[in-house]
């Protein structure tokens, strides 16, 4: 019998994790991306805040199995009907399984001024390169306001822009501003956090920064001569230095069905089996797919078992598990939910940020070697679930 | 003047799930238009009271009735 032609489209944490736990003997398995790099994301707040060069990037090719092919191009179609994908290239390859994993689509044309102000700032959501121009650019920064927003509520990792915040306090408390520079930190929701549950851990630590927070407050233009950020809801800042998250969309590729996308542009998926609706042979996983919790690593991760799992023939389900982490200075907590519970209250400590550390210490060696690291995780989640963190708190 | 309705089910979600598909529809509405949003998260109410509060639009009718919330709102851009 010859083997099955896996395609996975994105090598990022959800892909490469998913190319790497397939059984070679079983499965002839390609993956396929537009980028040569795989970027190990919230790294990048490190680099923008703290300057750090730690080796947030890596080749594909090297976090991939030597079994598993790479081709690095960038695909332009996706025919589900008919069981192909085109590159860029005009070039044709068929499956008999796809997976699409290609996360999210930023757009910075969608609001006025958010390409403007990534050009002339950088920022900590797109890229490293970004990430070393807002460093460059927030120690120039001596006196006024640093704003950091959103331009929409939807948008990958909900803790972003509050671990941006905090990490910037440190940075100018380092640079002896941190009494001339305001932080202001800007949420379409009515408190400081999407949960409100999470809000209330979180609000006194932003507090004691120093971070004004303005809710209700979703970023809709940015004036780059007048350095005036303006909201959907009516609002104004006058900033220095501002970053905004841009709208997040599913990805920029012809879809055939385009029934398969909701209003976003992301994959419709059963959310625990994560086929795309309509077809048993096309799965979408990570921030692509439509799933209804926060779009995160961990997220990504975990689908990438679920997959694996089915096609090996066992029936495993996705839960909806998050495991967000919000770092401030020294300490942390994560945001923990999944499909049957809402976020839960879990403090800030030392410990915990701790944890996240080892996360970050570890992850080159759980994309490419995820075997190895499974019962770890697996322990480690089952722990942590929220049926029982609800019970005897953490 | 009547705008168009623009209907928003957020019905089972979460928050914030209601309050980001308002702040989408408003985003694409024109003054005038009416925004209905069906509702269950309880903490709806008093979230869209504030965000109605904030935006300067007009709330018209805030409802509940077998745990499903119903508000109407009147654009004001
Ligand atoms: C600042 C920041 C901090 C974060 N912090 C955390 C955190 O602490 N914990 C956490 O769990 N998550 C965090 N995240 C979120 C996390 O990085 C993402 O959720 C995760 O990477 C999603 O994985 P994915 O596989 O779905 O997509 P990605 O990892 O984004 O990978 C998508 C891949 O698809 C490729 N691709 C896209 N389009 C195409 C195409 N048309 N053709 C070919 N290839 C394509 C891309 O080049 C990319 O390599 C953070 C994100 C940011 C930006």
């Amino acid at each position: 019998m010859s083997k099955k032609r896996v395609l996975i489209i994105g090598g990022g944490s959800g892909g490469a994790i998913l190319a790497n736990l397939l059984n070679p003997d079983e499965y002839d398995v390609t993956v396929i991306d537009k980028s040569r790099y795989h970027t190990f994301q919230p790294g990048q707040l490190f680099v923008a805040f703290q300057g750090s060069r730690k080796e947030f990037q890596k080749p594909i090719r090297c976090l991939l199995r030597d079994e598993v092919k790479f081709v690095n191009k960038a695909v332009s179609e996706v025919n589900l009907d008919d069981r192909y994908v085109v590159t860029s290239d005009g070039a044709r390859i068929e499956y008999d399984y796809v997976i699409i994993a290609t996360g999210v689509h930023l757009d910075y044309d969608a609001i006025k001024g958010n390409r403007e102000i990534l050009n002339e700032y950088g920022d900590y959501f797109s890229s490293i390169a970004d990430a070393k121009k807002l460093w460059n650019t927030l120690r120039k920064l001596r006196k006024g306001t640093f704003f950091i927003g959103v331009a929409d509520p939807l948008y990958k990792c909900p803790p972003a822009p509050h671990k941006a915040a905090f990490l910037s306090t440190n940075l100018f408390r380092r640079m002896g501003v941190h009494d001339k520079v305001k932080v202001i930190l800007g949420m379409p929701f009515p408190h400081a956090y999407p949960s409100k549950t999470v809000s209330d851990i979180i609000e006194p630590k932003l507090e004691e920064r120093g971070i004004e927070v303005k809710t209700y407050f979703t970023v809709d233009s940015i004036d780059t001569k007048e350095k005036k950020i303006y909201s959907l809801e009516g609002d104004e800042v006058k900033y220095d230095v501002a970053t905004v998250v841009p709208v997040n969309t599913g990805p920029k590729i012809k879809v055939t069905p385009e029934k398969v996308l909701d209003d976003t542009g992301f994959f419709k998926v059963d959310k625990f089996k994560l086929n795309i609706e309509g077809y048993d042979d096309a799965f979408a996983i990570g921030d692509c797919s439509n799933v209804p919790t926060s779009k995160s690593g961990v997220t990504a991760h975990l689908h990438a078992e679920v997959v694996a799992d089915r096609l090996h023939g066992l029936d495993s389900v996705a839960d909806g598990r998050t495991h967000c982490p919000i770092v401030s200075n020294g300490e942390g907590t994560f945001v923990i939910s999944d499909y049957n519970h809402p976020p839960l209250p879990i403090r800030m400590s030392k410990f915990k940020r701790l944890q996240e550390d080892i996360f970050i210490a570890t992850y080159w060696v759980a994309v490419k070697y995820p075997k190895l690291m499974q019962p770890i995780f697996r322990s480690y989640f089952e722990a942590t679930r929220p049926g029982i963190l609800s019970k005897v708190g953490w | 003047m009547s705008g168009n309705v623009i209907k928003v089910d957020a019905r089972n979600m979460a928050c914030p799930g209601p309050i980001t598909k308002v702040v989408r529809a408003y985003r694409k509405a024109n003054n005038g238009d009416i925004i209905e949003v069906l509702a269950t998260d309880p903490g709806f109410k008093p979230d869209i009271e504030a965000w109605v509060k904030r935006t300067g639009c007009e709330l018209v009718e805030l409802s509940e009735e077998g745990g499903v919330i119903k508000a109407v709102i009147k654009v004001v851009k």
